[in-house]
């Protein structure tokens, strides 16, 4: 089993075999290429140095099998001659020095070593050059491809593999049995991306080396809710698979039955449920969810692979297109929570890469030391607040500390004086708050809390630094444990110090959208839980299966447990009782 | 990094059999493998460059190996020399 990750790019699962595009036809006068395009030259060639090893085998057993060992030792020099390192470093440096095709290169490569052997004056090493040119033509056959035949030979349904998938290859897609894709480049918002949406084909985009990986009728998982590529699954993998297709085709049919209704227990208890935000993945199927709101826009987005930060207008344009989509309910909009593992591709004042990325200069700490990135990014919210009914709301991601929001505060209402005075006015006040994910932020939270006005706990970084684990460090992953008796002790001390001020408390964080953790959750008393779009109708489908009060119960036991694994069974216990 | 003269005993030279077989022997070693005759010198794991050496009886080559494990990678290949790569001539 090998798992690669990728970019979700067309929710749902399958479960199929491999079938590899052939790359694409080029002229043979395209000697050259883009510089963008070098990467996937490359790949190229080693998809064709692979594939002609493949002939290469099986001609040594049809020869071994027919004329005997002798003549099967020749396939053996072809085969070395296909693994030398003069003509893989030579070719591969040809394309990557002077972007030259795949195809290009390795003729040049092949007329450049034969040229050598001419110079030999013996004869039988002279000859070996036929055998240089035989392999390279074996090559050359494999860059070109054939696509018609390709797509004729689908015979089952089939997850397609692709360096890259040309418009003129999605036709083919829904008539020859595809049920899912994969792809090496592409991203979030490519066209193959937006095409799999429109097809429903579940796909993941990105993988980088996918199509070197995977071989012809190797069993793939497309995981296209989290972006996974999974080649030859095990028997557990597998199964467990088949279990979440089934859930993932089970909720989209709940979504006709349960969208229009309110998010309230079986006892009546009301809660707010919101979606987690992502314009670059929102499908049709999403924007028709009914939804109490928008509980956290993430814009890291905006400032990545750019050279340098978006305008002011840019950032407008869309958080404007955003909020015009929520009327009259809440918008969050999070400032760039860039740094750690989201580092923007232009330069920053004052900042190196940190030997301790998590720690380091990510979040408000590294808008308040950009004063210009925040400037531009507030200017660009209130602009927002000014055309739209939205109630907007602005929450500050790794907040440590009350001199950091009253930064952010002063900052604001400059802006918003700056507004004024050009006769501009939000249709409705501002709200300023915090992501509360540093501890130091939730023991201190009384503090701080009269200054702000909402707050949403990030768990997903709140456990990571209470527990002290690295969730990307695979020595310490499994302590990563959202039941730690720390996890749900600090939650509830945040819900009950905001109540106490009459404020609420919403979470954004991976345990918001975990189906077990819910009961938990909405125990401790959470105002609102905000949602990936795709887990949104799970969600409040649960929440309207549950009886608030067993819930409550389950967070008081839960609150006096002294380990997780005492935690994990309160709430195994209650699933059961919710289940009988 | 170890130097290692070596003079080809074997009658027919480095043809393709001991060439396919040292280039095999080399690649089972991480580390480099440098043939040099005359003023040209090749990598030992590339069959094209073992034999564009033309190396023939009698001619002496110089092996340079280097890496982590240069002194087995020196031994087994200089078991081939001595053995005239398993021909019996």
């Amino acid at each position: 089993m090998f798992v690669i990750k990728g970019v979700a790019a067309s929710p749902g699962i399958s479960i199929g075999p491999a079938v590899l595009l052939p790359t694409a036809d080029f002229a043979v006068s395209n000697q050259y290429v883009e510089a963008a395009e070098v990467k996937a030259e490359i790949v190229k060639f080693h998809t064709a140095m692979e594939k002609t090893r493949r002939d290469l085998d099986e001609c040594e057993e049809k020869l071994r099998s027919s004329l005997g060992a002798e003549y099967a030792n020749l396939m053996s020099m072809h085969k070395m001659i296909l693994q030398d390192p003069m003509l893989k470093d030579a070719t591969i440096g040809k394309i990557k020095n002077e972007h030259m095709s795949a195809q290009g290169a390795i003729f040049l490569t092949l007329k450049e070593l034969a040229a050598s052997f001419d110079k030999i004056e013996d004869n039988f090493f002279k000859e070996r050059r036929n055998d240089i040119f035989d392999v390279g033509k074996r090559l050359v056959n494999h860059l070109a491809g054939d696509k018609g035949a390709f797509w004729a030979g689908i015979r089952r349904p089939s997850v397609l593999v692709a360096h890259d998938l040309f418009p003129s290859d999605t036709l083919n897609l829904n008539e020859h049995q595809i049920i899912g894709f994969c792809t090496d480049l592409g991203g979030k918002t490519s066209h193959t991306a937006i095409l799999a949406q429109s097809l429903k084909l579940p796909a993941v985009v990105g993988l980088s080396n996918a199509a070197r990986e995977v071989k012809d009728g190797d069993t793939l998982i497309v995981d296209g809710e989290n972006g996974l590529l999974i080649i030859n699954p095990d028997r557990y993998t597998l199964a467990s698979y088949k279990k979440i297709q089934r859930e993932v085709k089970k909720a989209e049919s709940l979504l006709q039955t349960i969208n229009h209704l309110p998010t309230v227990t079986s006892d009546g208890k009301n809660f707010k449920l919101m979606v987690n935000f992502d314009p670059r993945t929102y499908t049709k199927d999403n924007k028709k969810l009914i939804t109490d709101g928008l509980g956290l826009l993430r814009t890291e987005f905006l400032f990545m692979n750019i050279p340098q930060p978006p305008t002011e207008e840019e950032q407008y344009q869309t958080y404007l297109s955003v909020a015009k989509h929520f009327d009259m309910r809440p918008v969050t909009i999070r400032l760039a929570d860039l740094g750690a593992d989201k580092l923007p591709s232009f330069p920053l004042d004052e900042f190196d890469k940190d030997d301790n990325p998590f720690m380091g200069c990510r979040g408000i700490r590294l808008l308040l030391k950009n004063p210009e990135l925040l400037h531009t990014q507030l200017r660009a919210i209130v602009r927002t607040a000014c055309e739209v009914p939205a109630q907007v709301k602005i929450m500050i991601p790794m907040l440590s500390s009350v001199e950091e929001l009253r930064h952010v505060r002063k900052a604001l209402n400059n802006v918003l004086e700056a507004f004024a005075q050009e006769g501009k006015k939000p249709v409705n006040r501002i709200a300023l708050g915090a992501m509360i994910e540093v501890p130091a932020a939730a023991i201190a939270l009384d503090g701080m809390i009269n200054e702000m006005d909402f707050l949403s706990i990030g768990t997903n970084d709140l456990i990571q630094y209470l527990i002290a684990v690295d969730r990307v460090n695979p020595e310490v992953a499994h302590m990563y444990d959202p039941c730690h008796p720390a996890v749900l002790r600090t939650i509830h001390q945040i819900i009950q110090t905001a109540h106490q001020r009459g404020k609420q408390v919403s979470i954004c964080g991976e345990i918001a959208a975990d189906v077990k953790m819910v009961p938990m959750l909405l125990g401790l008393e959470v105002d609102v839980l905000s949602v990936t779009p795709r887990m949104y109708l799970r969600i409040k489908n649960r929440i309207r299966n549950l009886n608030f009060e067993s819930c409550s119960d389950t967070a008081q036991a839960a609150l006096l447990a002294s380990s997780s694994e005492e935690i994990r069974s309160l709430i195994e216990q209650q699933n059961q009782d919710e289940d009988s | 990094m170890i130097k290692q003269e070596i003079k080809i005993t074997n009658r027919l030279g480095l043809h393709a059999r001991p060439a396919a077989l040292l280039v095999q022997t080399a690649a089972g070693f991480d580390c480099d493998i440098k043939i040099a005759k005359d003023q040209v010198e090749i990598n030992a794991k590339s069959i094209m460059g073992v034999m564009m050496l033309a190396a023939e009886y009698g001619s002496s080559l110089l092996l340079t190996f280097d890496g982590t494990d240069e002194q087995a990678a020196k031994e087994a290949i200089t078991a081939l020399f001595a053995n005239k790569f398993n021909e019996d001539f």
